[in-house]
């Protein structure tokens, strides 16, 4: 437990995570918080501490301005930052974001800077620097899109992003000296865009909530599950996981060595500040109720800044690493001391394992002693199940096999976002234990996996086991099943499919082929080069999947699934070290679907001013009836302020009902929308560097536009 | 005469109502006309067509029920709703507040009279008296009261039937749809319709015109969506730069209470049509409300100095002279507005006063007196305070008690009158009337300090220590740095520490 340097009271219920810390008026902090009742709190500590009497004829400041200033922002406020949005303004900008909005604000002056609409909603801000852009950025994370405003509105930045925005941190990821962008969306994708070029991706095992920078190329991340961890580019470098869910990750130096630690915020109400390069917890302290947000700023005025961290009820906690280094010194003692005897202890039990066994080794071949032949080993098979039973699904298979006599106890699979918990335990029962087991795996997505697996293996009726750990690799498409090999055909071409060009020899497919897919036996390279065709079918749904490729470097892939597609022209490209290429797509039915959404959209537009009017119309009415009814109270006249009251009464009812077809309304429009920023997306995918990049600004262009031609074209050729 | 060319003359001669019948008759004989349906429009339209900008004033409702506005309590200076705290303004010491919480200004506009009182019983309370009428909400604001044959019946039913007409017709035509815009607007006063019209028609132009966009921008914010009426008004401002946009986006800001940025909105106005005048009058009034005067006359000044017979800016200037001691100057600018021929009650009353200052006495009766005689019921009272407050000047009570009296029989909610009546009284020993004149002045009017420290100093002086201290807490609440006041609280502070 640490002693916090102060402790205030802000008095309202603030959301969790949406918390930020901003200079308003260019030199003292100010901590700005969302309330539950649609507003911002601003707590200015230094209106207290003076400045304030100096001005004459200002009195009424410290009446009416005490240090708790709020925002009406009127709407639910889904994400807020501040930052220095104005390149000519040495103060920190305000900007608010709600489900349809965005408000950029000085808060100093009372001024807006900007206020822009955004269908696609605001789930996170982020504001700063990004390479390849002149002025600060507002980065806007929203339903599958990302859209970033400079301080005069305008949005130069715009791309869009597999699922929903969950969470943006700008980060020097290359170490370039210019910010890169992260981004993590709901299907746990994290991805790191280089202007509007897509340099990196990886995959977890759960959404990602919170994404912060740290020194350097590392960046601390929080999953929906509870997870913490830290990577270096891509590369996770730990990770740890509780029950609690992480509402705020920051990284602040709380033990004063000029190294920052990854401070964490819980929904528990614990804080806890690990070391960034190893996890080690260096200080931890608890609130009542659950954390609303981090920040650090300088808020006692002394030249530094502290730990801010703030509960959703509104208690607000300050931390710096003075006083913690003498407190922490006895905990790391202590620390040791009990590291050191925990250490003893295994050794000691180790020690006794092995002197025990020596012993019976000696007297007797003791069945319950758990020894196997010597020659024992695992074999691991990984193949492809059609599920032939009625029941059966197709699925692969992972089978373990002993070498002899012994048996498999029981296996557990670990393996990342194919079960539900990460971890699958395979334990069948005493009288089915054979010398082989089979575990079938059911990967929801294509991605490459890496398999832990451990192995009880023991002989019949013992009572100790061996554990055997071995890992396999799941390539990326192993849920694919190779049908039939033969000579392309020329001539017809399937409905949905995409073609390019590469120049390269049919046997690097084949490569790619035996490394990417899970194959029987390797596919040999024809002698004389040639062309191939491949049919596969998916295991999922068991729609067929064709790749062809003629000699002369022609490669179609025919599916009707433009993500798969996607997937699938990225693996070969990265593979292949591709850096640019240019893929023609024809899905005649997605593309139908644009159509039908484009003309959805604007009718629903249409319809959304429509009921906008009727909505503000009837607001005004009751407005009016509100003051008659007052009016006619104030008059003690009863009778019409009961007629007025049984009006008013109507049009509200009126106003609910319209309010809830506006909601559906602009429920659908949100999810239309979403579909096509993916569609987008897909069609992004299916291109490579900078035609990737093209497609989705072209696609802006034209969605900009409505013109539903070129966007089709653009899907189909990847050009305007 | 062709009857058409007839009705256009009678258009152009501003003879709306000849020029609605002939093309009643017109119409009558060829319903399907198109140019005489659009002329009977325009002239209908011409006949109630209101300067909303002007007009514009914030409702009851809006005040209390619309909390569009970001900041609760902003910083002092950046906000129209406590003019109190702006640094360097006038004060309450030496320019009288009005009903609203504002310095007195040189001219009445519909904005100057809008107050922000606390609550809306408050508010409701406030237009029980005469003068100070408020709309119950701004769509049924003085647009519907100047304007608007909404209300009248006309013979034959209305001209257009708006619930019948398919408005997706005329969208695609510009011609027609413009006219019928307007008289939508400010003839039939249905907003909805008008704005359905106008997202029609700004499709079918394909967001081109600004006009429509503007158009847009004023529905909106007449339904009080703010936000709408600002990306209209923003985006209409990037296709064309016009005088009447740009006061429109400047109200959408003050509306939202963001003098700053609507300022903002006026100085880039002010690039493209320099020293325009309007919006220099926008300018001027803005920092009026925000109680910075001196900005507030150095652009009155640049007014005047582009248009010499701007009533508004010669008055303000006049009004801050008189304000800042230096009746000599008032009185120029006020006689100047007497020379452009500016003839009433007001204005005689504000010479008066200056030649009173000015130490011009011979002229001061003369002008009281022409005042009078041009006064209406609702600003005699306020003269005959005036010659009250000039006869307590020279010292004559017994004139100054009968002019206050009388200012109060013509207003009987006069609340100045009933406080000088009261120091009157208090002069000639009468305490107990003096008490009740001061009561009764600060519960007609809570804005003003004077009666309370009045009360609380006569109080005080009684011995009653405890309706002392509460009095004076309220003077202080409506003019927190009254010295005399301050003194007086902290000498009850001292004397209840004693006990």
């Amino acid at each position: 437990m640490a002693v916090p340097v102060f402790t205030l009271q802000l008095n309202h219920k603030l959301l969790p995570g949406r918390i930020t810390i901003g200079k308003y008026d260019g030199s003292h902090s100010c901590l700005t918080a969302a309330t539950t009742a649609d507003k911002v709190l601003i707590h200015s500590p230094h209106r207290r501490l003076g400045s304030a009497s100096q001005i004459s004829g200002a009195t009424t400041w410290s009446q009416v301005n005490k240090e708790i200033s709020l925002l009406s922002v009127n709407r639910n406020v889904s994400a807020i930052c501040a930052g220095r949005l104005h390149p000519e303004l040495e103060q920190d900008i305000l900007v608010v974001g709600t489900p349809s909005s965005v408000l950029a604000y000085n808060v100093e002056n009372n001024k807006d800077i900007f206020y822009k609409e955004v269908v696609d909603g605001a789930n996170v801000i982020v504001v700063g620097n990004l390479s390849g852009y002149e002025y600060p950025l507002a980065l806007v994370g929203g339903n599958c899109s990302i859209q970033g405003f400079d301080y005069k509105g305008n949005d130069p930045y715009w791309t869009v992003s597999g699922d929903n925005v969950r969470s943006l941190a700008l980060l020097d990821y290359d170490l370039d000296g210019e910010n890169e962008l992260i981004v993590g969306s709901d299907d746990f994708d994290l991805r790191v865009f280089k202007e509007d070029v897509m340099v990196g991706e990886t995959s977890e095992t759960e959404v990602a909530t919170i994404l912060a920078p740290l020194r350097g190329s590392k960046m601390a991340y929080a999953l929906a599950n509870g997870t913490v961890g830290v990577y270096n580019k891509l590369h996770r470098v730990w990770r740890v996981k509780s029950k609690n869910r992480a509402v705020s990750v920051l990284s602040y130096d709380i033990d004063g060595d000029g190294v920052e630690e990854l401070v964490t915020g819980w929904s528990n109400g614990k804080v806890d500040a690990r070391n960034s390069r190893t996890g080690e917890v260096v200080f931890k302290d608890n609130f009542n109720s659950s954390i609303a947000g981090l920040a650090d700023g300088d808020y006692r005025l002394e030249g530094r800044s502290q730990l801010i961290c703030c509960s959703v009820d509104g208690e607000v906690r300050g931390y710096d690493p003075s006083r913690l280094g003498t407190l922490m010194e006895g905990n790391v003692h202590q620390d040791a001391v009990r590291e050191l005897l925990q250490k003893k202890q295994a050794l000691l039990m180790e020690l006794k394992n092995y002197e025990s066994n020596t012993r019976s080794s000696g007297v007797q071949q003791s069945m319950n002693a758990g020894m196997i032949p010597a020659k024992t080993s695992l074999q691991t098979t990984v193949s492809i199940n059609l599920g032939s039973k009625p029941k059966g699904v197709p699925h692969v298979e992972l089978c373990l096999a002993t070498n002899n006599e012994t048996i498999i106890r029981a296996v557990l699979v670990f393996a990342e976002g194919i079960f539900a918990g990460e971890t699958h335990v395979v334990h069948p029962r005493d009288e089915e234990l054979t010398s082989t087991l089979k575990v079938e795996l059911l990967p929801p997505r294509d991605v490459p996996l890496d398999i832990h697996i451990k192995a009880l293996v023991g002989l019949p009726r013992t009572e100790q086991f061996h554990v055997f750990e071995l890992t396999r690799h799941l390539p990326r498409f192993s849920m694919y099943t190779l049908t039939s090999v033969s000579e392309p055909l020329l001539d017809e071409l399937p409905t949905n499919f995409v073609s390019f060009n590469i120049s390269e020899r049919v046997q690097r497919v084949i490569l790619w082929i035996n490394q990417n897919f899970l194959l029987s036996s390797e596919l040999e390279p024809e002698a004389g080069g040639g062309s191939l065709s491949l049919s596969f079918i998916a295991l999922r749904d068991g729609s067929p999947l064709n790749i062809s490729m003629h000699s002369a470097g022609r490669v179609v892939i025919s599916t009707s699934s433009m993500t798969l597609a996607g997937d699938l022209v990225q693996s070969l490209a990265s593979f292949l070290n591709l850096s640019n290429l240019q893929v023609t797509a024809e899905f005649p039915d997605e593309l139908a679907h644009l159509g039908e959404w484009l003309e959805k959209v604007s009718n629903l537009q249409e319809v959304r001013i429509q009921l906008g009017a009727d909505l503000a119309h009837r607001a005004g009415l009751v407005r009016n009836l509100i003051v008659r009814a007052e009016d006619a109270r104030l008059l003690p006249d009863l009778s019409s302020m009961r007629e007025w009251h049984s009006q008013l009464r109507e049009v509200n009812d009126d106003l609910i009902n319209s309010y809830n077809i506006r909601c559906s309304n602009h429920n659908e429009l949100l999810e239309i929308l979403k579909q096509i920023n993916l569609t987008i997306q897909k069609a992004a995918r299916l291109r490579v560097g900078q035609n990737k990049a093209d497609v989705v600004n072209l696609s802006r262009s034209a969605l900009q536009n409505n013109n539903l031609h070129s966007l089709l074209k653009i899907v189909r050729t990847g050009e305007a | 005469m062709d009857p058409v060319f007839s009705a256009l003359s009678l258009y152009k001669k501003r003879k709306f109502e000849e020029c609605v019948t002939t093309c009643t008759e017109l119409l009558d004989k060829n319903p399907f006309d198109q140019a005489v349906w659009v002329l009977k429009m325009r002239a209908l339209t011409e006949q109630l067509y209101v300067d909303d900008l002007e007009a514009e004033e914030e409702g009851i409702a809006e005040a209390f029920m619309d909390n569009e506005t970001i900041a609760e309590s902003a910083r002092p200076g950046t906000s129209l709703k406590n003019p109190g705290t702006s640094q360097g303004g006038s004060t309450q010491g030496y320019r009288p507040w009005t009903q609203t919480g504002r310095p007195v200004s040189g001219v009445v506009r519909p904005g100057t009279q809008t107050a922000r009182p606390g609550t809306m019983e408050q508010a409701l309370r406030t237009p029980r008296t005469s003068k100070t009428a408020r709309p119950s909400t701004s769509q049924s604001a003085r647009t519907i009261r100047l304007g608007t044959a909404s209300m009248l019946s006309e013979p034959g039913g209305p001209f257009i039937q708006l619930s019948r007409i398919n408005l997706g017709n005329y969208a695609s035509k510009p011609a027609l749809a413009k006219p019928l815009f307007l008289y939508i607007l400010y003839h039939e006063n249905s907003i909805r319709h008008a704005l359905q019209l106008a997202v029609l028609a700004t499709q079918a132009c394909e967001f081109k015109d600004w006009w429509w966009k503007v158009q847009l921008g004023k529905c909106y914010f007449a339904l009080g969506l703010m936000r709408e009426a600002e990306q209209q008004f923003r985006s209409a401002l990037r296709q064309h730069q016009c005088i009447e946009t740009f006061l429109r986006l400047g109200r959408v800001y003050i509306r939202l209470d963001q003098p700053l940025s609507a300022l903002d909105v006026c100085r880039t106005g002010l690039e493209y049509f320099p020293k325009e005048t309007t919006l220099l009058t926008e300018i001027a009034r803005i920092f009026e409300g925000l109680n910075n005067m001196t900005m507030s006359v150095k652009y009155y000044r640049e007014i005047v100095t582009e248009d010499s017979t701007n009533v508004e800016a010669i008055a303000c200037i006049g009004m801050h002279h008189f304000y800042t001691d230096q009746p000599e100057m008032a009185l120029r600018f006020y006689r100047r507005l007497l020379q452009m021929g500016l003839y009433n009650a007001e204005l005689f009353n504000n010479l008066g006063l200056c030649c009173f200052y000015a130490q011009q006495y011979d002229m001061t009766l003369s002008c009281f007196q022409h005042a009078l005689s041009l006064a209406k019921d609702d600003d005699v009272a306020d003269i005959w305070y005036n010659i009250g407050l000039i006869a307590i000047g020279v010292g004559d009570t017994r004139l100054a008690g009968q002019c206050l009296r009388l200012a109060i029989s013509a207003d009987s909610t006069h609340a100045p009158a009933y406080n000088n009546l009261g120091v009157l009284e208090l002069r000639r020993g009468r305490v107990n009337e003096a008490s009740a004149f001061f009561q009764a002045a600060a519960s007609l009017a809570p804005y003003l300090f004077e009666p309370y420290f009045n009360h609380s100093s006569l109080s005080h002086k009684m011995g009653d220590l405890q309706a002392s201290y509460i009095v004076i807490q309220k003077a202080l609440e409506a003019y927190p740095n009254h010295v005399p006041s301050q003194e007086l609280l902290r000498a009850l502070e001292k004397h209840f520490t004693f006990i």
